[in-house]
């Protein structure tokens, strides 16, 4: 009986597998209901269970046996190929990701909190090797001076714990427009009597994100210096977090300056697109900037130079390379621009060399590790002058290497350099500009290399595209490499949006495995083609 | 259980194998409730218990009128009409009988409820192979028939002259002669008020002629038999097991079935009614009025309708344009309770002489507004259109409101949705974030992972081990920063449609995923086979924008917009001409504007696998293409004979009705990827639903997509799944391998219709054998299970449901389907039928409960139950849901579970 010869064909089949594929398709061709069956004309009904027709069960079981088993790679189970990183060999880069600005509030609870214990596991599981914290003096030492307030960050800490991650923690002694947090309010209540202790332009503009530099050593704050205010905020903070200080805490790095850089608030006025910049301009023209400079002028014997500022330097909708600094014959190569940039400069340096040697000093007796952050202020960088260097303080040209002083700065105090911008290439900067952040990068650490500086790295936009990926691996990995740490920024929504956290994933897996791996080359193309059902075995119009 | 037997009026006949040794079989009681016996004639014959209540419900819609007055001291004034629908029950006829001679037969279909009923119906032939319908011969065709393309007629109902009762009765009589070699005739009910099609299971109903017609059929006893006709004895037991679907579920199958009504059986033919249930509208309405006391600077708010029964306000006030719920300071009205500290409840006083009540509440001037919902019993409740209603009490956001009151009436469809819940209420929630979160599986394999990393000792224990890990760990990561995503997503306080635009565009270029869309993505398919009949769909789905939107649409898909050989544009021709029978090019960039402007994304729908030609070649084959992409037969793949391309052998499979399109060529590549863009920038075309894509290579689409950055892509990879004895294999990791493979081919870069899911759904929901929902290792058995956030979940579409019903979704489970697909990871796409049904405010209620819950393509789930008659399941820990007759209620864990909806065999709850 027919259904019986078919019921052990299949039994067959299934046994034989592909062998069997074949006896049973030779059957199939000999059965003309089967084939009328297959190429009937308008149906389109695959399957269905109405169809309980032997025959037709048959020929689906063809198929199903004639497929290969279902490879479950981890292609299929997720678009992200990522994997737990494997040891990592001596020499390998660590990898950290920054955590939101705005982890703690300032009413110091833990913002979101079950979003960042979700993202620090699936950090944990990815294989990163810990998490960059921002420490906000507008949050801390909020209240008053002296009144700190840790919990917030201390339960943070703990969370990272938890989790077996690493921390490092940035001690920011600047207010982030982005996340709303703003100085102390006890610092910018002073600020509003003594508006010298902001930066300002020519223009009088201030700079109110953080503090003059100038006013490091002058009591300005009910009787203290902002350096002695540092560095009870240091101490408090070292006491606080002791239990985690040089195990969970590995790292710490100082806010020197705006956005807790090294450098002056030169670019604040900026549209932060990197969009074509205008000029950016000295910031020197606070009362207290403008009483040094005029000291220093006359030290020099040269008080007219101490008058202003340079009265060339254009102004912000104008173009960069005019007046003072003109490619050709601008005065930032006479002797007044010398006499100008220099004292600008050492400034800034000497301003980074206080609060490091502050730093050191505070945690030399903890296993730390202390760092810092130089800004790459790359707009420009291919011109003889290069203006947004020179305004941010960094006196750096053609005739001049600017971070040679920098970098002897930073071994002075034993301190890491971090420096961010490695996911900026080249190629992807406007043409206008003139910019060339791969070349800026290459002079810095360079410069470091020279001085026994270390290196870390962060990227500049923020959960970017992809295609700063690639160049972050390029600045990473092979021999090269030019940071042994890289903080990647930052946690966030976007940071973890489909049309992101893959792409940072595949990162991770990529810096550990830079060849990949036999297991994780897609073995389904050939299986592809093989797979392909049989043709024409059905018709589907749409 | 009684069995009829009657004379083989309708039975089982197979012709076309007659070398099969008949098995005689006694007779047996099989639990589809039918009897085979054997006659003396030596066919199989069967009588039938036919108990069906048929679920017919009438669609709902209407808009609440708003009637505004104004007086001095009157502050806010209005009337909402509430629509509530009500059950009718009544009755398809269908009785067959012979006419004058022995030759001439009637076939009589009638139903009793009112309406504007057309008979849909075709015939099959004697050499007819396979089950497609035919269209009848002309002598059959009664009075008034419209033939519908090759294969059916549509015959309206008449009034009957043979009143029911008082009932008024439809009626419709086909004709048929025995000597005309039809062997059955199939029809489906369509209520033309309603737009609703009245099937079983998603079948015809189909009556089997053949035996009266030949008398040499086999004795068919085997079981094996049954499924030869699939509408005969199979179709008919469908019809029978189908009454489960509307109204009870026979546990068991069988026992629950009523006692058929058969009548007049006998050599008269059959006569069989069908109890069908029809859902009707029935009108009340809610006043609201406010005055305002200006000495006591208090608002007096007056509720008055006319809804019989104890009526409950479930109320609470609010201070801002937030419409956040308080509670107001006392004194309360007479009858109020505090319900859990979050509402006010008064029972509203029963007018006197006849239904109705009335209330009235004193509130202070701080308030903004009053919002409420209405209760009648402890299951139904009444909203405003899925909101709470609102009252402004102060004046100048009372005239805000009202304008944005007239505003909305202007989309039809504003209706005062019946909702039913228990439990807990329309409550705005306070997110609340957990100090202490993650599971501690995850702390688990954090555990597992150090174990890993530091206990490799062999490269190949490395392999083994890690492969199996590394698929945990991959979900666990997925999951993990899914949920980070959603926290931090929402967690943005400033967080509005421009802030993404801003904030986004400016962060990240945004590069938005094409194959997930956002991840929160919800398609509606916004057509189906008939859309091109009136030739202005576009027009006609224009007005529907707004209503799509507002249900919590973000994705629609359009029909195909090319010239096409067929109607409905599957059969493309010159693809630079956008006139179809949608409609035109400039009506369809209206269209998308306006899908644009209340936030939908469009998806065109890309014929790419073919393309039909414009000449003939040499040979008088036609594979000659004209218009702007004027191809010759180079891009015709080589393989098919049919249509003599130069091209070479195509990469996937062949469609046969037009010339496939070699995408092994540069030009064809190159055309199509600009013909894309153009799509892109000309009609603002916002992705792609690309058609057939079995028929070539993913990494040519992947190309496609490339070039297009589509905002969200999806493919139909449609093909069979495994069947073993025409039962459907309980593992279908193969079929879902393919899709997946073809998702891979794409490199991720598309979703894929889950064929899969479907096609498991339909077993376990038709043979109620819901433990098929859950695979081996405890994942969802479809596409969904291996890569949710590429799947988009379906259960119809234009092919599988509308009026081809190739495959149709088991009839009256459409709702289960929905339940599943639409708390479940993947995106889900609802099939245009199903929206605008009478299914469609409990589509809507299911998609506000996945967007309330911020339920994406990743969401995790866990499978709680998969048992032989209920399914259920939890995702993100925040949505549980069940489908199936069976009980199941979600355990009381960490979260507390309040009903969130619920409907025949399907309940949803939330975490609160």
């Amino acid at each position: 009986m027919e259904v019986s010869v078919m019921a052990s064909s299949q039994a067959n089949l299934r046994d034989t597998e592909l062998c069997g594929d074949r006896d049973v398709l030779g059957f199939c061709c000999s059965n003309s209901n089967l084939n009328a069956q297959i190429c009937y004309g308008k149906s389109k009904i695959c399957f269905s269970k109405s169809i309980g027709w032997p025959k037709s069960s048959v020929r689906l079981a063809i198929k199903a046996v004639s497929q290969p088993e279902p490879v479950v790679s981890e292609k299929v189970s997720g678009e992200t190929s990522t994997s737990s990183r494997k040891a990592k060999p001596a020499d390998g880069v660590r990898l950290y990701v920054g955590l939101p600005l705005d982890s703690v509030s300032d009413c110091n609870a833990i913002n979101h909190s079950r979003a960042i214990m979700a993202g620090l596991k699936a950090l944990k599981l990815l294989g990163v090797d810990g998490v960059e914290l921002p420490v906000f003096w507008g949050i801390a030492e909020k209240e008053a001076m002296g009144k700190y307030e840790w919990s917030g960050y201390l339960a943070l800490a703990e969370m990272v714990q938890k989790v077996g991650l690493k921390l490092h923690v940035s001690l920011c002694f600047h207010a982030s427009k982005e996340a709303k947090i703003p100085l102390p309010k006890w610092v910018s209540d002073v600020g509003k009597s003594r508006p010298s202790i902001f930066f300002a332009d020519r223009s009088g503009q201030q700079y109110k994100e953080c503090l003059s530099l100038t006013v490091d050593d002058i009591p300005v704050l009910d009787g203290k210096t902002p350096i002695q205010v540092y560095k009870e905020f240091c101490e408090s903070f070292k006491t606080s977090f002791s239990p985690f200080m040089g195990s969970t805490i590995t790292g710490i790095s100082v806010g020197l300056g705006p956005d807790g850089e090294l450098r002056y608030p030169s670019h604040h006025h900026q549209a932060k697109d990197n969009s074509i910049q205008g000029a950016e301009e000295f910031q020197c023209y606070d009362e207290n900037m403008l009483n040094h400079l005029k000291q220093h002028a006359e030290t020099l014997g040269n008080p007219l130079w101490g008058l202003s500022g340079p009265h060339d330097a254009p102004r912000n909708d104008q173009s960069p390379l005019s007046n003072f600094f003109n490619e050709n014959g601008g005065s930032w190569e006479s002797p007044y621009g010398d006499f100008f940039l220099s004292w600008y400069s050492d400034l800034l340096i000497s301003h980074g060399d206080r609060l490091l040697s502050l730093a050191a000093s505070t945690f030399s007796d903890t296993s730390v590790t202390l760092s810092a952050k130089v800004p790459l202020v790359h707009s420009w960088y291919r011109t003889r002058s290069h203006p947004s260097e020179l305004t941010a303080g960094y006196y750096n040209t053609v005739n001049r290497d600017g971070y040679e002083e920098v970098a002897e700065m930073f071994s002075r105090n034993s301190t890491k350099m971090i420096l961010p911008g490695m996911d900026l290439s080249d190629e992807n900067q406007p043409n206008e500009s003139l910019s060339s952040p791969e070349l800026l990068l290459a002079q810095i650490t360079a410069a470091c290399r020279k001085h026994n500086v270390e290196v870390s790295g962060q990227n500049l936009m923020i959960s970017g595209a992809s295609r700063g990926f690639e160049q972050i691996k390029k600045n990473l990995s092979g021999e090269n490499a030019v940071a042994d740490l890289f903080t990647y920024q930052r946690m966030g929504a976007s940071f973890f949006s489909p049309d992101h956290f893959p792409s940072f994933t595949a990162f991770v897996r990529s810096l550990d495995q830079p060849e990949v791996h036999s297991d994780d080359l897609p073995t389904i193309q050939e299986e592809a083609a093989e797979s392909l059902p049989g043709k024409n075995l059905q018709m589907q119009a749409a | 259980m009684a069995t009829v037997a009657v004379d083989p009026l309708i039975h089982h006949y197979r012709r076309k194998t007659p070398r099969l040794s008949p098995k005689l079989t006694t007779a047996k009681q099989s639990s589809l409730n039918y009897t085979r016996r054997l006659l003396s004639r030596g066919a199989t014959f069967c009588s039938f218990k036919s108990p069906l209540r048929l679920a017919v419900r009438a669609g709902s819609t209407e808009a609440a009128l708003a009637e505004t007055s104004e007086s001095t001291d009157v502050v806010f004034d209005k009337t909402f009409s509430l629509k509530r629908t009500a059950k009718v029950e009544g009755k398809i006829l269908i009785r067959l009988n012979s006419g004058k001679d022995d030759k001439k037969w009637q076939l009589t279909v009638g139903c009793s409820l009112p309406g504007k009923w057309v008979l849909h119906w075709g015939v099959n032939y004697v050499n007819d192979i396979g089950s497609e319908w035919d269209q009848p011969p002309l002598e059959m065709r009664p009075p008034d028939s419209i033939t519908i393309k090759d294969y059916a007629i549509e015959t309206p109902l008449k009034k009957s002259s043979m009143a029911l009762g008082s009932d008024i009765f439809y009626e419709v009589k086909i004709d048929f002669n025995l000597n005309s070699s039809i062997t059955a005739i199939n029809f489906v009910l369509k209520d033309e008020d309603t737009g609703a099609w009245y099937q079983h299971r998603g079948r015809d109903f189909k009556v089997p002629l053949t035996d009266y017609l030949q008398d040499d059929g086999n004795v068919v006893g085997s079981k094996k038999g049954f499924g030869i006709w699939p509408g005969a004895l199979g179709q008919l037991s469908n019809m029978l097991l189908n009454s489960e679907g509307a109204q009870y579920d026979g546990e068991d199958g069988t026992s629950d079935l009523r006692e058929p009504t058969q009548q007049k059986r006998g050599l008269e033919g059959f006569y069989e009614e069908h109890s069908i249930i029809k859902e009707s509208l029935i009108d009340s309405s809610v006043s609201v009025s406010v005055r305002r006391s200006p000495e006591t600077t208090k608002n007096s708010l007056h509720i008055e309708t006319d809804l019989p029964g104890d009526i409950v306000v479930h109320w609470g006030v609010c201070k801002d344009e937030g419409k956040r719920w308080e509670i107001p300071a006392e004194p309360y009205p007479a009858e109020t309770i505090v319900f859990k500290s979050k509402a006010m409840r008064t029972l509203l006083q029963r007018k006197d002489g006849g239904p109705g009540a009335c209330g009235c509440f004193t509130l202070d001037d701080e308030y903004v507004g009053f919002l409420f919902v209405l209760k009648l019993d402890e299951d139904t409740w009444l909203n405003y259109n899925g909101n709470d209603f609102y009252i402004p009490l102060s004046n100048s956001s009372g005239l805000h409101t009202r304008s944005r009151l007239v505003e909305s009436e202007k989309n039809e469809q504003q209706d005062v949705l019946e909702r039913v819940e228990s439990g807990s209420l329309p409550i705005p929630e306070k997110t609340t974030e957990a100090n202490q979160a993650g599971s501690a599986y995850t702390d688990e394999i954090i555990s597992e992972i150090r174990n890993l990393v530091s206990g490799i000792s062999s490269e190949k224990s490395r392999k083994t081990k890690s492969k199996e890990a590394q698929e945990t760990i991959l979900q666990e990561i997925e999951k993990l920063a899914a949920e980070a995503y959603s926290i931090f997503r929402t967690a943005i306080p400033t967080f509005s449609e421009t802030a993404i635009s801003e904030a986004e565009a400016e962060v990240l270029p945004v590069k938005i995923c094409s194959g997930t869309g956002t991840g929160f993505e919800i398609v509606c398919q916004g057509f189906n086979w008939e859309s091109h009949r009136s030739g202005k769909w576009y027009l006609e789905l224009h007005k529907k924008a707004a209503e799509l939107s507002s249900r919590g649409f973000t994705v629609v898909w359009l029909p195909p917009p090319t010239e096409s050989i067929s109607p409905e544009g599957y059969m493309p021709k010159d693809l630079y001409n956008l006139n179809s029978r949608y409609g035109s090019i400039d009506e369809l960039k209206v269209l998308v504007t306006r899908f644009h402007e209340v936030g939908i994304k469009v998806l065109g729908d890309a014929v790419l696998n073919h393309r039909c030609a414009h000449h003939k070649n040499q040979n008088g084959i036609w594979n000659i293409f004209g218009g702007r992409l004027n191809w010759d037969d180079r891009a015709v793949v080589a393989d098919d004979p049919h249509f003599q391309g130069r091209g070479n052998k195509s990469s996937g499979d062949n469609f046969h009705a037009a010339p496939n399109i070699d995408h092994s060529q540069d030009f064809v590549r190159k055309d199509i990827r600009e013909w894309l863009c153009w799509l892109r920038n000309e009609i603002g075309y916002d992705g792609w639903r690309l058609d057939f894509v079995r028929g070539f290579w993913g990494g040519y689409v992947k190309e496609y997509i490339d070039a297009s950055e589509p905002y969200f892509a999806v493919g139909e990879y449609w093909d069979s799944l495994s069947y073993t004895y025409g039962e459907m294999d309980h593992n279908q990791d193969a079929h879902r391998q393919r899709i997946i493979d073809w998702i891979n081919a794409t490199n991720g870069t598309a979703g894929a219709f889950d064929v899969t899911t479907k096609g498991i759904l339909h077993s376990a929901l038709e043979r109620c054998e819901y433990w098929r929902l859950s695979d081996q290792k405890g994942k969802p058995p479809g596409v969904v299970g291996w890569w949710p956030s590429r799947a988009v979940t379906f259960i119809e579409n234009h092919d599988t449901g509308s009026t081809q019903g190739h495959w149709r979704f088991p009839g009256g489970k459409e709702m289960q389907g929905y339940a599943y697909i639409l708390t479940h990871p993947g995106t889900p796409s609802v099939f245009y039928d199903h929206a605008f049904s009478n299914y469609g405010s409990e589509i809507s209620e299911l998609i506000s409960v996945r967007n309330r819950n911020k339920i994406h393509c990743r969401s995790t789930i866990q499978i709680t139950k998969a048992d032989r008659d209920v399914y259920a399941a939890m995702i993100d820990e925040k949505v549980a849901m069940k489908i199936g007759p069976g009980h199941y209620e979600p355990p009381s864990g960490p979260q507390k579970w309040s009903l969130a909806t619920e409907g025949n065999d399907y309940k949803v709850w939330e975490a609160s």
